[in-house]
């Protein structure tokens, strides 16, 4: 404890000993994060919109025609148990007509041709889970194709695909920018420490020579990679803060639409930038002092 | 308390030193004396394990330095207090701070840093320059505080390197006293140095290093 504590005292007076070159590399270090931090959030931002968009989300189960009363009865029975399905619609030969009709609006002269109503009765199946895998959705359309009574069963199947594709790059650009941001930030905060290090070459040894353990050595110079991460993670969460209250409270001033995409961010989105900077830079700093040999 | 036996180091193709054999009782105080170059420096270094020997056994203490595993050298050195020739005091530190330090790896509380400290200055006569920066200091001084260094954690050895190489000779004689009280207390003291007349009338021990060997032992 009294090793931690006069680390922590060397890491201070060293914070601000060597002012420039730390405050250079805990400004570098918050850049890195805050790009990393506005990528997330963007994704996290087309991520909501895409649960939200994909909310009512759900198969269309035409049945047959003539279908009685008591089967389509039976039907809706099934699928209000189904435990994928949040809601279930009847929609009658009538209704759909009426829709189509409205639909069309100047356009109902298209309807003048037939006789009869074309349209079949049909299902609406709200699926419960936001925007659920495709292959997931084309399984349960084949199997309710399968039922007495469904003649046709339909979804938006590009338009799924095309909103799981999105939701995948986002992922695999967080992971691809979190692996670069990580190495560049360790990077940066190695070459620091190692300067530091060299900076205080002769310390170092006197304290080899005087009995100094390798941990008693190594700490002081963890504890300022330490400060640096967190400083940088704590600049890159304040500026991150600033950039989305502006965005949030002005945004719409400049552009109307903004708001359907924007969410308000929890406070928690705010700890993990000091988080994973400290845990970067005592990476880039634990290599930067080495192995120390007697 | 100190043996060589047999030891052997050379630097590339350089040979210092050539089968050495010596040993120093426990609370003795020896010399190790030779022209410049001769090796006395590598010779201390060997002791605190800052060089490794080529062939050979030194002992120091208790332990074989030979078998000294890397992680348990700091262990050894904590054992032996050095009187280094250039001082190796760390100028952005006051003397008060320097002289702690040797306490502090020993995880020791601040409180019983301060009294030790403040003792071991009293000793060497700079309690009133506690807070002083080593730079402000005279030659003398400086050398007085790194003896305090040494002396602060109570080693079971001390060894210096040319501890009066730029003093004047007032302040030798200051210096020289001071080891002897040391001695006196039970610390088994080593001074390697070219200065003949550091060791002449004490009746002490005098190893004499040339071409790579002890040429021979004398009483001072």
């Amino acid at each position: 404890m009294r090793t931690f504590i006069y680390s922590l005292q060397t890491a201070l007076k060293s914070l601000w000993h060597e002012k420039w070159i730390n405050l250079l590399t805990v400004l570098s270090v918050g850049v890195g994060l805050l790009i990393l931090s506005l990528f997330i959030t963007i994704s996290l931002n087309i991520d909501s919109s895409l649960k939200r968009w994909s909310k009512n989300f759900g198969l269309v189960v035409y049945l047959d025609e003539g279908l009685t009363g008591e089967a389509e009865e039976t039907l809706k029975q099934f699928f209000l148990k189904d435990p994928d399905f949040s809601e279930v619609k009847y929609v009658s030969k009538e209704q759909a007509l009426q829709e189509l009709r409205r639909m069309l609006g100047t356009g109902i002269s298209v309807l003048e041709g037939f006789e009869d109503n074309p349209l079949p009765s049909s299902f609406e199946l709200t699926f419960k889970r936001k925007l659920p895998e495709p292959s997931f959705v084309r399984r349960k359309a084949d199997q309710l194709r399968q039922m007495n009574g469904v003649d046709d069963v339909e979804y938006g199947e590009k338009w799924l695909s095309s909103l799981h594709t999105l939701s995948g790059v986002m992922r695999t650009g967080i992971i691809f920018l979190g692996g670069a941001i990580f190495i560049a930030v360790t990077f940066v905060t190695y070459g620091t420490v190692k300067i530091l290090f060299y900076r205080r070459k002769d310390e170092v040894e006197t304290l080899k020579l005087l009995g100094a353990t390798r941990h008693f050595i190594r700490l002081p110079f963890l504890v300022e990679g330490i400060f640096i991460g967190i400083l940088g993670g704590i600049i890159s969460s304040a500026a991150l803060y600033g950039l989305y209250s502006f965005i949030i409270y002005k945004g719409p001033q400049y552009l109307p639409s903004i708001s359907a995409f924007i969410i308000p961010l929890p406070l928690s989105v705010y700890i993990p930038a000091p988080v994973a900077g400290a845990v970067m830079s005592l990476i880039g700093s634990f290599f930067a002092v080495g192995k120390i040999k007697y | 308390m100190i043996q060589f036996s047999n030891v052997s180091k050379s630097y590339d193709e350089d040979v210092v030193l050539r089968d050495v054999s010596f040993a120093v009782e426990k609370g003795e105080l020896a010399y190790i004396t030779g022209p410049s170059g001769a090796g006395k420096t590598t010779l201390l270094k060997l002791i605190y394990c800052a060089e490794r020997p080529d062939k050979g056994q030194i002992v120091v203490s208790s332990w074989d330095t030979a078998k000294l595993k890397q992680s348990t050298i700091p262990y050894l050195r904590r054992n032996v207090g050095i009187v280094f020739q250039d001082f190796r005091l760390l100028y952005n530190k006051t003397v008060f701070d320097n002289v702690a330090l040797a306490l502090r790896i020993h995880d020791m509380p601040p409180k019983e840093i301060k009294g030790k400290v403040n003792d071991v200055l009293k000793e060497v006569k700079l309690a009133h320059k506690a807070e002083i920066l080593p730079q402000h200091l005279s030659g003398g001084e400086q050398q007085r505080v790194v003896i305090a260094r040494a002396m602060v954690s109570r080693p079971t050895v001390l060894l210096a390197d040319e501890p009066t190489g730029n003093l004047d000779a007032e302040t030798s004689k200051t210096i020289t006293n001071l080891f002897r009280e040391i001695n006196a207390r039970g610390t088994t003291v080593l001074i390697a140095t070219h200065n003949d007349s550091l060791f002449h009338g004490t009746g002490r021990r005098v190893f004499h290093l040339k071409d790579t060997h002890i040429e021979k032992e004398t009483i001072g």
